[in-house]
């Protein structure tokens, strides 16, 4: 009886044992891939920065700021990338957090940017043609008026001209 | 001077003006194209010179040098500067065909330029677990920025140019916002590093 229960107590510590070291492996093959798809995530995110960043720039933005944080973001990626390489895994994960933190609010501030500097374009835009229309229609007028002043004085010069004849000496 | 004479004189005086008034209106609409668009990938030595580049290493110093970037695509730029350790025998980037080397990288730089705007990043590294065992140098590891890398990498005595050699190179890729992908740049550096037992 005594032998039977050993051999069950035995049993049922191995058993243990043997879920535990299981669990341990389940959970670092759990950690390494959260960690994975969270450096995945923040890479995306910095993609979606650098993209709004872009956009604001090629409005007429003025992105230095924007490209000092993200270059922040982007040593801070590439941290994550090393340490995930490396089998660090919780740092890895923390790195990616702080990354997409910094990620996003570029993003954010990008698309603000973007929208006033539009804005400030559409402006500029509005005031150039207006200038230009404006400016030439002033400057046509005032070239027709000069050109008919011009042309009345060069017809009065003409009539009050007196032919001349010249003796022929030979 | 005839009065025709005058008016192709008037209409050309028109048509300049008509043409200056325009401008502010006309620069904001066209696009004219740019120059030549390219990326710069330099090595400098430890005083950010060309100059004093380490070529006799050892284990356990600490080796410097600087690596720099630079932009003139146009437009800002994301670029990744991948790290990348080989012995004679494994390849390097075939800069004719624009293929990466195979090698997988060790340590990265993320790098963001505005146009005309350049970078350059301090490379620290230093080797352990350094060997010779007959004719064969192997370097079990490499400190790169603080950052340990195991490489495992043996090179043979070179008996024409009397030393252990491995290269330390790096690669330029881009960021294509178009595919959302980065592709290889087609630039790449590298350091020749003779190891030695002593310096």
């Amino acid at each position: 009886m005594l032998k039977r229960v050993l051999r069950a107590s035995v049993s049922f510590l191995l058993v243990l044992a043997l879920a535990g070291l299981l669990s341990r492996y389940v959970f670092v093959v759990r950690g390494a891939d959260e960690a994975s798809s969270s450096v995945g995530e923040a890479d995306v995110a910095v993609r979606q920065a650098f993209n709004a960043t872009l956009d604001a720039e090629r409005a007429g933005a003025n992105v230095s700021g924007l490209i000092l944080r993200l270059n922040e973001a982007g040593g801070i990626l590439a941290e994550a990338e090393m340490a995930l390489g490396n089998g660090n895994s919780s740092e890895a994960a923390s790195k990616a957090v702080q990354c997409v933190e910094i990620a996003e609010s570029v993003k954010s501030d990008a698309d603000v940017l973007k929208a006033s500097a539009l804005d400030e374009a559409q402006t500029v835009f509005w005031a150039s043609l207006t200038f230009s229309v404006v400016g030439i229609a002033v400057f046509v007028v005032v070239l027709m008026l000069v050109w008919c002043w011009f042309k009345r004085g060069h017809v009065e010069k003409m009539l009050g001209m007196k032919p001349e004849v010249s003796a022929d000496e030979a | 001077m005839k009065l025709e004479d005058c008016k192709v004189v008037f209409a050309a005086v028109g048509l300049i003006g008509v043409l200056i008034l325009a401008s502010p209106t006309l620069g904001l609409v066209l696009r004219l194209p740019g120059g030549e668009k390219f990326s710069e990938l330099w090595v400098l030595g430890p005083g950010h010179m060309a100059e004093d580049y380490p070529f006799n290493v050892t284990a356990g110093v600490s080796y410097l040098v600087y690596v720099g970037v630079g932009n003139h695509m146009g437009s800002s730029t994301y670029y990744v500067v991948f790290v990348k350790f080989r012995n004679e025998t494994e390849p390097l980037p075939n800069a004719t065909t624009g293929v990466p080397s195979v090698l997988a990288p060790l340590y990265e730089y993320r790098v963001f330029l505005e146009d005309g705007g350049n970078s350059d990043v301090p490379l620290a590294f230093s080797f352990s677990n350094v060997s010779f065992s007959g004719d064969q140098s192997t370097v079990g590891g490499l400190t790169i920025n603080g950052v340990p890398f195991i490489v495992g990498k043996s090179v043979s005595w070179d008996a024409e140019n009397s030393g252990y050699f491995y290269q330390l190179f790096m690669e330029l890729w881009i960021y294509d916002p178009a595919s959302n992908g980065f592709s290889f740049h087609n630039r790449f550096v590298s350091r020749w590093l003779n190891m030695t037992a002593s310096v």
